[in-house]
């Protein structure tokens, strides 16, 4: 099914998921279309594992497909929801072997931009690819480890030798540099 | 921790990026709960972290996945349905279907009255009838059963991964064994630590008395810098059993000492309540 409704513009996710509350399989259809590749290549890029990001992927859009009414438009979006919960069952499935399989909270996602179409999609891909290109080598290796291998300040600063105060303030100068470019 | 102070701003990227330790991402979360201010900071900061997501190689899913899903959604459709007759109309379900064909033609026989025939039938699509039902209800047990067996087979799974990380900490080179002594008040508690600072795991085993409602055992490593750190709430093991919990704290922490408190339900940043066992590392 197009993401698009019958006139040609764009459907919104909360239009979409509206209709997933009502089992509409087509909207959830035109959902997984938007967003399968940005959770997918997120939970490979964590995993380094298809079978495991694949998993992720279709327990999450099932998890949407039978609790889309608890979503709330208000509490945030469903695209940042889609992207932290991905994130989350991943690292929560790197750390079961040591453990840490704590609870994630998924709630409160707030995403101030537009993922909605492909072209919006492109713009975000190519702006957050050029931050995090343009980053001091240590911001950017912090960031990485924390966000994609789930790594903490402390294991951060144990892996890299650097000191723990120099970790945090990386970490901050490289979230406040994606904060400018996105504004 | 916040002490109910709002969440301090240079936190809140640390928090949203998962760079904080577990112990400090916990209680910046409960306050975030109970604060509105900081949850929609916090959602924000959220929000832009997500979109690190993109820094991804961005590849497509096999089109099987989806295939897959909506084979997955159909049949738990089915499944539903299915569970939901005879209080709701089951429409489409077989054994469903066969039992209110049945089940009509039986009413239609023994309520027909004049044609002999009925006498025939009705004996006939009363048997059906209930042979429809028990196989509707065995269908039923053997799903239930199938449902059993693959939550028994998730708990062996999770239970072998609890085991290999018990001798994973065992073997460990640098894994120090603490015993702990009961305090004034509970003298004949015992309890018994294995830590291993390089793995950033502790073990712990423990024999306590009961709980007074609402309140809960909480086991403390007390580093040779600094605050103690939270290692598990636990809760005394019942009678017979050899319960070993197991907990994360920071990797590298060097450790003068353990010791569990009591304290209220759910747990504290850090100790409020009486010392129940103490014991020190080396002593």
């Amino acid at each position: 099914m197009s993401p698009h409704g019958s006139t040609g513009e764009l459907v919104s996710d909360w239009s979409l998921l509206e209709r997933v509350v009502r089992k509409d399989e087509s909207a959830l259809s035109a959902l997984y279309d938007r967003y399968s590749g940005l959770v997918f290549s997120e939970a490979k890029r964590i995993l380094r594992d298809t079978g495991a990001a694949e998993e992720i992927l279709q327990d999450l859009f099932f998890q949407v497909w039978r609790t889309a009414e608890r979503f709330d438009a208000a509490r945030g979006s469903l695209a940042g929801w889609l992207l932290v919960a991905a994130r989350n069952r991943a690292i929560s499935r790197l750390r079961r072997n040591t453990g840490k399989t704590e609870d994630l909270d998924e709630n409160g996602v707030s995403l101030r931009v537009d993922l909605e179409s492909v072209a919006a999609q492109n713009v975000l891909l190519n702006k957050v690819r050029t931050v995090m290109g343009s980053l001091p080598e240590g911001q950017r290796q912090a960031v990485e480890l924390a966000y994609f291998e789930g790594m903490s300040h402390t294991e951060i600063a144990d892996k890299t030798g650097q000191p723990l105060g120099t970790v945090k303030t990386r970490i901050r100068s490289a979230m406040e540099t994606l904060k400018q470019v996105l504004r | 921790m916040t002490n109910g102070r709002h969440i301090p701003e240079e936190d809140l990227p640390l928090l949203a990026a998962g760079a904080l330790p577990e112990e400090e991402c916990a209680a910046l979360r409960a306050h975030a709960a109970g604060c509105a201010e900081c949850a929609a900071k916090l959602a924000e900061e959220r929000g832009r972290a997500a979109l690190l997501a993109l820094a991804a190689t961005q590849e497509k899913p096999a089109p099987t996945i989806k295939a897959e899903l909506f084979a997955r959604i159909r049949a738990e459709g089915e499944k539903e349905e299915r569970y939901r007759w005879p209080a709701q109309a089951d429409k489409g379900g077989e054994s469903g279907r066969a039992l209110r064909q049945v089940s009509g033609q039986a009413g239609r026989a023994l309520a027909g009255g004049t044609n002999w025939w009925n006498w025939v039938l009705a004996p006939l699509a009363a048997a059906l009838l209930i042979a429809a039902v028990v196989q509707w209800r065995e269908g039923r047990r053997l799903e239930a059963e199938l449902d059993g067996a693959n939550q028994h087979l998730a708990e062996m799974v999770k239970e072998r991964q609890r085991t290999e990380m018990l001798l994973d900490v065992l073997a460990a080179q640098d894994t120090v064994s603490v015993k702990m002594a009961g305090m004034p008040g509970a003298e004949k508690a015992t309890g018994a630590v294995q830590y291993s600072a390089r793995k950033g795991m502790v073990m712990y085993t423990a024999v306590l008395p009961p709980l007074p409602a609402n309140k809960t055992y909480q086991l403390w490593l007390v580093p040779t810098t600094g605050t103690p750190i939270s290692a598990g709430i636990f809760a005394p093991e019942e009678r017979g059993t050899k319960k070993i919990w197991m907990a994360e704290v920071p990797v590298n922490t060097e450790a003068k000492a353990f010791a569990v408190t009591v304290e209220p339900a759910g747990g504290v940043p850090q100790p409020t309540g009486a010392k129940v066992l103490v014991g020190a590392v080396g002593g």
